[in-house]
C-alpha cells in the first residue's frame, strides 16, 4: 500500500494506486510517494495496580 | 480556421506526478516506421507501415527543492514509464484529447544544465512504448 506525500500527485495522505506502467520505485526514492501504513490512533495503555 | 495557442493549459503528467507548472514546451511525435516494398514494375516508391516509434520531448524548468523535477526524474533514467499530455487543463473531450504514452524509456537526463544568469532548465526525451489517444471522456 502507498501513501501519497507529493501534492503533485493528489492529496497527500491519500492512498496512491498506481496505473499501469507507472514506475513506482522512481517515486518512492524521490519521496513522492511513501509505504508508510496509515497511522492509527494511539493507545495507551494502564499502569497495571499495585497490590 | 481554428488554431490552437498554448498559453497556461497544458497538463504534462510524468510516471503520475503532475509538472505542468514546471513545463514550457511538449511535444508528441507518433511515428509509424516506414517499410519500403516497391518492386520491380514500380514506378514510383512506395511503403508499408513498420513498428511505431513514438517518442515525447518536454522542456521542465528545473528545481531541486522537494517534490519538483529533480526528485520526480532522476531515478526514471534507464527505466521506462508512463507520459500524459493534454492541450488543456480540462476535461477529456474531442477538442482536448489526451495522449498517453506508456512503456516509455528515458535514456538520459542532464541534473545540471546551468548557464550564468539564466534559469536552469532540462530537456527530456522519452522513447518508444505505445500512443493512446482519448478523446471521449
Amino acid at each position: 500500500m502507498y501513501i501519497i506525500v507529493s501534492p503533485r500527485l493528489g492529496t497527500p495522505g491519500d492512498k496512491f494506486e498506481p496505473a499501469d506502467g507507472i514506475n513506482v520505485q522512481a517515486l518512492i526514492d524521490g519521496g513522492l510517494i511513501s509505504t508508510d501504513k496509515p497511522k492509527k490512533s494511539s493507545k495507551v495503555k494502564e499502569a497495571p495496580e499495585e497490590n | 480556421m481554428a488554431t490552437s495557442v498554448y498559453l497556461s493549459n497544458p497538463t504534462v503528467t510524468i510516471n503520475s506526478v503532475d509538472l505542468s507548472d514546471q513545463c514550457t514546451a511538449a511535444t508528441v511525435t507518433y511515428t509509424v516506421e516506414a517499410l519500403e516494398n516497391t518492386a520491380f514494375g514500380s514506378t514510383a516508391r512506395t511503403y508499408t507501415g513498420g513498428l511505431a516509434n513514438n517518442s515525447i520531448t518536454v522542456t521542465l524548468y528545473q528545481s531541486y527543492a522537494a517534490t519538483e523535477t529533480e526528485v520526480s526524474i532522476y531515478s526514471l533514467v534507464g527505466t521506462t514509464t508512463t507520459i500524459v499530455l493534454k492541450p488543456g487543463s480540462g476535461a477529456v473531450s474531442s477538442t482536448n484529447p489526451s495522449y498517453t504514452l506508456t512503456g516509455a524509456y528515458l535514456e538520459s537526463h542532464t541534473p545540471i544544465n546551468a548557464s550564468l544568469g539564466e534559469l536552469s532548465t532540462i530537456d527530456l526525451t522519452f522513447t518508444g512504448g505505445t500512443l493512446a489517444k482519448v478523446a471521449t471522456p
